[in-house]
């Protein structure tokens, strides 16, 4: 009974991680420039793997295993703002201007 | 006095450093056998000799302070994360973004710090910083109510607060 009740959480935040996953995806086409878009790529990054990893530890019980989960978005919080900050200071400086306006 | 201090913290550094390595390494192996456990110590010896070598143990890079505070700063930070997430996927589908870039101070002592803050910007949905330069950050919002919550100064202060 208590093994249904786990699962079902992890059910749940396994939805809400690939919800996040798909609105970062939906972003990465409909924003209009490189900036905003890298916005979305972010979501993905920590809200995304952020539920799944958590889900994850949470079906498999609390083990070794759970601490090597949790490495991975320890990892991915110093090497996400990394790579984002990257593409939008290359962007920045080969002069690309920003849309300032909603376009829609 | 003062230089003697200075030379302890060092060391205690030294010493958290080695022991924060040496846990990486059991997490990631599990491995329980003295032998391996010797060759664990072996590599970890092995990095921090090179890590040593490369400079990379100087006091700013290995702040001991903060060690003990982080933790909690992680828990505020995906808070925050999960807050302006909320903000940027409700943008994302409604359509309403009005990106745009803005300016914001940055009261941090040392270049740990600026670099802290920088990435949380960064790591918050919703805002990327662009450039630092010393102590003003460009960054792009993607909406006004984001770089609204990103000008009360509130996430400045508590990575400044982190270094006391």
């Amino acid at each position: 009974m208590s093994y249904n009740y786990i699962e079902l959480i992890s059910l749940v935040l396994l939805a809400i991680g690939c919800f996040f996953i798909l609105s970062g995806s939906l972003g990465l086409i409909k924003l209009p420039d490189v900036f905003s878009r890298i916005h979305a790529a972010g979501l993905i990054d920590t809200l995304g793997s952020g539920f799944i990893v958590l889900a994850l530890i949470i079906y498999s019980g609390f083990s070794l295993l759970s601490l090597k989960l949790l490495l991975i978005p320890l990892f991915l919080i110093f090497t996400s703002p990394v790579t984002g900050h990257a593409i939008a200071l290359f962007a920045h400086e080969s002069g690309y201007k920003p849309r300032g306006k909603n376009k829609k | 006095m003062a230089k003697l201090n200075k030379d302890s913290l060092k060391t205690l550094s030294f010493i958290t450093y080695f022991i924060i390595l040496f846990v990486f390494w059991f997490i990631l192996s599990g491995y329980l056998k003295s032998l391996l456990l010797f060759f664990g110590l072996v590599s970890v010896l092995f990095v921090f000799w090179m890590s040593y070598r490369a400079k990379a143990l100087e006091e700013d890079s290995l702040p001991l302070k903060i060690i003990l505070r982080l933790p909690f700063y992680w828990i505020w930070l995906f808070k925050e994360i999960f807050k302006s997430g909320i903000t940027t996927t409700a943008l994302i589908w409604n359509g309403k973004y009005s990106p745009q870039l803005i300016s914001v101070k940055a009261s941090q002592k040392n270049r740990t710090g600026i670099a802290n803050y920088a990435n949380a910007i960064t790591l918050t949905p919703g805002t990327v910083t662009i450039e630092v330069d010393k102590k003003t950050f460009l960054v792009h919002a993607l909406s006004k109510k984001l770089s609204e919550d990103l000008q009360t100064d509130d996430m400045n202060k508590v990575i400044t607060d982190l270094d006391k």
